[in-house]
């Protein structure tokens, strides 16, 4: 099967988790491990970049499921970042731009949390 | 069949010394003129007869177990002393019976006629007796084609002891003579072919020295004994002469059989460890090699490799380090756990695991805090088990004294080392393999589940064409469509695909089922239905499960078609040249809580036209892959869709997973692959008809 890879960069207190490769119910849980090890370091923040993923399966989409209750109730949230279209469409179809913030990019991802925090201190 | 001849040839060969017995009996009773030559040698051939049958019946039983030469040994031991006790107390026993007894040899009365009988039965028995025991150690581990030197030693035997009393002080004693000195040749000759020897143990051949030194002296002094002036000497000399001469050449081969016995064993003595070392060997290898066929376990295997490691390199204890998470001690033979670990850390810390190719030794003095082991072990050979090149573990032997292992011993767990590696790694692909079997068997199940959860038959309207078809993944999907014949007039139809694959989708598929099964009798919305499973699914599946379906009920009064969708593919209608994707917005099952689930989710409602074609499908037609991992695509899917548009429904389905396969067939399914097509017929509105249509039978 094809391959899948992760690694993962802080930027400032968000944490991104670069997708690469097919991710599937075979490869899953190695993006599992990265959210477990990311809440054990009580890292919340985080942002998805998909710009290298060529294909997700409902499987894969799963994971996202799998930690989104604990990270919002921890007052983190995952945000995902830089799909391409046909990545895009399969969560779409499945309605999850109304259950998470799609952004075009990482950057605007990681932006939107550091707005959403000065709003929080103010 | 084969038993039950040689028990009746057994009878007979017994019945027949019986009878011998009893004429020799009668015989001696009534004529008893002891100095007449021909009646002599008439009781000679008659007690030679009677012998010859008990030895026939005697070696019928003894074919039948099987001894080892240490039993025969013993027994012929057993049988000297016997006849010892016979020969030295006959002269005591008998001046008990008979005042004068050897008054009486000359002139026998009818019970010293039958008292000289027993004892010579009794002589003759045992002597007998000896005789098989001899003949089958002769030919243990001895090929058949020496049984004629057994014969004719026998046959000499025979003659020398009937010629020897009538002609021994003639002048044609150098017959008898001759014979004898045959007799002994032939002794000596079947003597020195011992070669059952070499297969028993040192210790056993120590025991076999003593054995055998203490049973040549009761044979010679048996044949002293029997020598001339003794009673039993002259109680048979008249009795029966020639059964005197053939006691004393059996005890004489008996005495030539243990002496040769005795130096042969006192020979292979200082051989024998080597000897023993060997067989052990190869007994070892035997074993092992059957265990590489047989050991399903690996941790059977692993106490068995232990087991012989210690016994072919002649070490007090042996284990296995193994890496699992980290290295640790299994196997542990002869050693405890907490020695063995302490040992372990420090061959790990001398020895490169990786780099480890042959056998090493360690001189376990050098390990700190050695005091603090439990036994004084004090060398440790280390031997890599190795699989595909790779060290998998380490195969540990020590031993506790100051004696160093041999270039033997080297060898022996250097070879056992191998073997321990290939069995292991048997062990290994063996378990892989089973592990495989166990999932094949699961999806199996998954797809019975499956193939019994989807509708058998599509229902059949006359407005209404309907084609389904379904071709399960190897990995089974998840995919689940059904039709709900609501009414007469009213056919619901729901798609919808579970995440995730195997048994478990299987199971989730199951459910899905019921819900769906229970929400279309109650609801006669699309969206109501879908409101209600998703309630009902956000609760059962774990969270990361969800479900995609699209639900629709089409109206045939009405001509119309209502239809909600819960995140699954858009459902296509082909209308005219046109392929639209109707796709009202919602959530995938599972996925939201009820009131988002609820304020997302929208509702169609299509009028049909006649040959409005529509299509639902699942994801593992569009995302059917080539061998360069590209989509078969929705867009390649809706042009085969409107090139056949016209054509029946089946026909449509046909050409599509006719397409789908073409372009994947250098790739493997990946997922199931559900395709439902709907065709609405117009019906002709004429009031009397649809009246007609309404209320016909529907098959």
């Amino acid at each position: 099967m094809a391959e899948f890879s992760t690694s993962i960069v802080g930027k400032g207190n968000v944490s991104v988790i670069n997708l690469s490769g097919y991710l599937d119910a075979h490869t899953a849980p190695t993006l599992e491990n990265n959210f477990t090890e990311l809440i054990d370091q009580n890292q919340f923040k985080i942002v998805v970049n998909f710009t290298d993923l060529a294909y997700i399966s409902s499987a894969g989409l799963g994971v996202f499921m799998a930690y989104i209750e604990k990270i919002r109730d921890n007052k983190g949230d995952i945000k995902l970042a830089s799909m391409n279209d046909k990545v895009f469409n399969i969560f779409d179809l499945l309605g999850f731009p109304l259950l998470y913030e799609i952004f075009g990019t990482e950057e605007e991802a990681i932006k939107k949390f550091i707005e959403s925090d000065g709003i929080g201190t103010k | 069949m084969k038993a039950s001849a040689i028990n009746i040839s057994d009878n007979i060969q017994f019945r027949l010394f019986l009878i011998s017995a009893i004429v020799l009996l009668v015989y001696k009773l009534f004529i008893s003129t002891p100095n007449s030559l021909v009646h002599m040698l008439i009781s000679d051939l008659l007690i030679l007869l009677t012998t010859a049958f008990l030895f026939l019946s005697l070696l019928g039983y003894f074919e039948k177990r099987k001894a080892s030469p240490f039993s025969l040994i013993m027994n012929i031991g057993i049988l000297n002393a016997f006849i010892f006790f016979l020969i030295t107390f006959s002269d005591s026993f008998m001046s008990l019976l008979f005042e004068n007894v050897n008054e009486r040899i000359n002139n026998p009365s009818i019970a010293s006629v039958l008292v000289t009988l027993v004892y010579l039965m009794l002589i003759v028995g045992f002597i007998t007796y000896v005789m098989v025991t001899l003949r089958h150690l002769f030919f243990l581990r001895q090929s058949n084609t020496q049984q004629v030197y057994f014969v004719t030693m026998l046959v000499f035997f025979m003659l020398a002891s009937l010629t020897a009393p009538y002609l021994n002080e003639t002048k044609f004693a150098f017959i008898c003579d001759t014979f004898l000195i045959v007799s002994v040749l032939l002794m000596v000759i079947n003597s020195i072919r011992i070669s059952w020897i070499a297969f028993i143990v040192k210790k056993e051949k120590i025991a076999l020295l003593v054995l055998s030194i203490v049973i040549a002296i009761l044979f010679i002094v048996n044949l002293n004994n029997s020598g001339d002036g003794t009673l039993h000497n002259n109680l048979l000399g008249s009795f029966a002469p020639s059964v005197s001469e053939f006691v004393n050449i059996v005890m004489l081969y008996g005495a030539i059989y243990f002496s040769v016995l005795f130096f042969t064993t006192l020979f292979h003595i200082p051989t024998a460890e080597a000897f023993d070392r060997k067989a052990e060997e190869v007994s070892s290898l035997q074993y092992f090699s059957k265990l590489i066929t047989q050991v399903l376990d690996f941790k059977e295997l692993a106490e068995t490799v232990t087991d012989i490691t210690t016994r072919v390199g002649s070490a007090d204890a042996s284990w296995i380090i193994w890496k699992d998470d980290e290295f640790a001690p299994i196997a542990n033979k002869n050693i405890g756990f907490v020695d063995s670990e302490h040992i372990s850390k420090f061959i790990l810390k001398k020895i490169k695991w990786d780099e480890l190719t042959d056998s090493a030794f360690l001189k376990l003095t050098d390990l700190e805090n050695n005091h603090e082991l439990s036994q004084p072990y004090k060398i440790a050979a280390v031997s890599p088990l190795k699989s595909h090149g790779d060290v998998k573990g380490l195969l540990v032997a020590v031993r506790k004294g100051d004696k160093k292992f041999s270039d033997e011993d080297k060898n022996a767990i250097a070879t056992f080392s191998d073997y321990a590696s290939v069995s292991i790694e048997n062990s290994r692909l063996l378990e892989e393999s089973i592990e495989k079997e166990r999932l094949e068997k699961e999806l199996d199940v998954a797809r019975e589940i499956q193939k019994k959860i989807l509708p058998e038959k599509n229902p059949e309207y006359d407005e209404l064409e309907i084609s389904s078809v379904f071709i399960p993944a190897f990995e089974v999907g998840g995919d689940y469509y059904d039709f709900f014949e609501l009414s007469k007039s009213k056919l619901g139809f729901v798609i919808a695909d579970v995440s995730g694959k195997g048994i478990s989708a299987a199971f989730i598929m199951a459910e899905v089922k019921g819900i769906f099964e229970s929400l279309a009798k109650t609801f006669l919305s699309p969206k109501e239905i879908l409101i209600r499973a998703n309630d009902i699914l956000k609760h059962t599946l774990d969270t990361r499960t969800f479900v995609s379906a699209a639900y629709g009920i089409i109206d045939l009064e009405k001509q119309q078609m209502k239809l909600a969708r819960a995140g699954h593919c858009p459902v296509l209608l082909l209308r005219g040249d046109t392929a639209q994707p109707v796709k009202p917005s919602g959530i995938g099952l599972g996925l939201s809580d009820e009131k988002q689930f609820e304020e997302n989710l929208d509702e169609m409602t299509l009028m049909l036209k006649e040959n409005d074609t529509i299509v639902l499908y699942t994801d593992g037609i569009t995302e059917a892959k080539n061998e360069n991992m590209e989509d078969f695509g929705e867009k390649y899917f809706t042009e085969i869709l409107l090139e056949n548009s016209r054509k029946a429904v089946d026909e449509i389905s046909r050409k599509v997973i006719k397409e789908v396969s073409m372009f994947s067939h250098n790739h493997m399914q990946y997922d199931d692959i559900t395709l439902v097509i709907l065709k609405w017929k117009q019906k002709i509105k004429i009031d009397g008809d649809k009246e007609w249509q309404n209320s016909a039978p529907q098959l």
